[in-house]
């Protein structure tokens, strides 16, 4: 058939999907308030006409018509294409559902990783400290004089009036900053570990010794008491979001480096997924952290106790949650 | 390197052309972006900083919204295209051609940070000068890719009435050329037509302005116009 008849002959359904294209496509939502109102290419014929447009797409392709009639039918396969295979939009109510079961499931599928992220963290971390208590003045080896007198103002326990753990800045610019500062050093931690894995090698133990050393300072000289008030609240959500970010990031870096038999781009979009996901709930974890950093941890002359209590049930709340959560949840459909 | 295009088989056995867009658009609508971004920040933060310390804090945290949402809202909502992205005529799709999805975006942007490393996006440069398809590595492990958003179809021009036999044989390829420049023709000038057409003489059997007559009539031959 030449060009010209093939054109007048299909001409009328293109014009009609492209009108169903450009009325319906866009937004399905205000498509389907309006469902009663569309007089033109009904909805449940739309799939059928799409797959007559790739057909003759092909032919028209395939009798070398002329550029102006293949890009016409391109376009409105691409237009189709993009309509039929859009992503579901996303279910808000499922939120919950991933943060209390799915999230957790996901951590503990990866456990060999999180195994090794918690100790790249928590063994230095418990060297340093250690170490301090036996030589404490080994701390001028790693940080100098200006930090540690920095660090001693914050945690003063004779300045029992003052916030704890910070210099200055009300609770709500407080919270905005750890908001940023922590979730972007969570989500970077993730994305370093495609650099072979390296990144949250070098993120969690920079993190362990720091914290140890700080930590390890502070008891040895005397101002354990507020420090302790101070981080046993939000490090329940804090210290696991870190080391769980490196977790996600080391099996990146693994997946990169030995993805099995798998080709090695699909190992790392396979692990790409989990480990947005997994970023997701660690955000999320940060958010509840930076909150309680910044309205509850900071408050100085509530009683050691009740901080000390309230710590160990988030600590408890957070390890019952990452052990059992999800456990016999049918997966979702 | 040279032929950025990328088929991509959809389901009903057709090849989808996607037109990879190379680092230096890219960079342009990155820089938009960041433009665009800060620009809303330092409005915003005229107005925040009436309310001191408290209007810090907003502003951290829509800091945090612009450096890390920004660009995955913008993606998944605006159809692939940031406001940068729009303005330079690019869009990001997952690797078959569909729309790109949540999951998809937020990888591409996270893994923005390995991308800029050592400095300026060096590894992101790197890595899309080598790909085939121009692919930054967050394009590589999210699957997708960015291609320049097709431009609005032409619509197909009203013709001439003229037919007119070709007074030689003519090769496919001859066919193929003569219909493309009558569909060409109205956007060339008169001269630029005449001299295209009398190339095509011996097929015309005429020159100047009759030839270019001629040989919209002999594209409307072969394209079975009766």
């Amino acid at each position: 058939m030449r060009q010209e008849p093939f054109v007048a002959r299909h001409q009328g359904e293109w014009e009609a999907f492209e009108a169903w294209l450009d009325a319906r496509a866009a937004r399905p939502r205000r498509a389907r308030k309006l469902q009663r109102e569309w007089r033109g290419l009904p909805d449940e014929d739309v799939p059928p006409a799409y797959r007559r447009l790739c057909q003759q797409l092909t032919l028209a392709r395939r009798r070398g018509y002329s550029p102006l009639v293949v890009e016409r039918l391109q376009d409105l396969v691409q237009r189709g294409h993009d309509a039929l295979y859009r992503p579901p939009p996303p279910r808000w109510a499922r939120i919950g559902r991933f943060l209390l079961a799915d999230f957790p499931r996901l951590v503990r599928a990866q456990w060999g990783c999180m195994l090794a992220a918690t100790l790249l963290f928590a063994l230095p971390l418990a060297a340093i400290y250690l170490a301090l208590q036996w030589r404490p003045e080994l701390i001028n080896s790693l940080f100098d004089p200006m930090e540690q007198a920095k660090w001693e103002a914050m945690y003063d326990p004779a300045d029992a009036s003052a916030k704890l753990g910070r210099e200055s800045g009300t609770d709500l610019a407080m919270f905005g900053f750890y908001i940023l500062n922590n979730i972007t050093i969570g989500l970077r931690t993730f994305a370093s570990g495609l650099v072979a894995g390296i990144g949250p090698v070098v993120v969690l133990a920079m993190n362990g010794i720091t914290i140890g050393a700080v930590a390890g300072h502070l008891q040895a000289v005397g101002h354990g008491d507020p420090f302790w008030r101070f981080v046993a609240g939000h490090s329940a959500f804090e210290l696991p979001a870190i080391v769980i970010a490196g977790g996600a990031g080391l099996r990146l870096g693994l997946d990169l480096i030995a993805p099995g038999r798998r080709r090695r781009v699909d190992a790392l979009v396979e692990s790409g997924r989990r480990g947005a996901q997994v970023c997701l709930g660690v955000a999320a974890m940060l958010v509840l952290a930076a909150f309680i950093e910044a309205f509850w941890s900071s408050i100085g002359w509530m009683p050691a106790t009740v901080k000390f209590s309230v710590a160990a049930a988030l600590w408890l709340l957070v390890i019952a949650w990452l052990w059992r959560g999800g456990r016999g949840v049918v997966d979702a459909p | 390197m040279l032929d950025t295009v990328r088929e991509v088989t959809t389901p009903e056995g057709v090849a989808l052309r996607l037109p990879a867009a190379g680092p230096m658009p890219r960079a342009l609508a990155w820089a938009l972006d960041a433009v665009i971004r800060v620009v809303a920040l330092s409005a915003c933060s005229g107005v925040l900083s009436l309310l001191g310390h408290a209007g810090m804090g907003v502003y951290l945290v829509l800091l945090f919204l612009a450096l890390w949402g920004y660009p995955v809202v913008c993606e998944v909502l605006f159809d692939g295209q940031t406001p940068g992205k729009r303005a330079l005529d690019l869009r990001v799709v997952a690797a078959d051609g569909a729309p790109v999805g949540w999951v998809a975006s937020c990888v591409r942007n996270l893994l923005r940070t390995v991308d800029m490393l050592p400095v300026g996006y060096a590894c992101g440069l790197v890595a899309s000068l080598v790909d085939p398809w121009g692919r930054r590595l967050g394009d590589l492990v999210a699957g997708t890719l960015v291609v320049h958003a097709p431009r609005a179809s032409r619509r197909l021009p009203q013709v001439t009435p003229e037919l007119h036999a070709p007074t030689m044989a003519l090769r496919p390829a001859e066919q193929a050329a003569i219909i493309e420049f009558a569909e060409r023709a109205p956007l060339l000038t008169p001269e630029r037509q005449a001299e295209l057409a009398d190339i095509a003489e011996p097929a015309t059997g005429a020159r100047g302005t009759v030839g270019v007559h001629r040989l919209s009539g002999v594209a409307n031959w072969l394209l079975g116009r009766r």
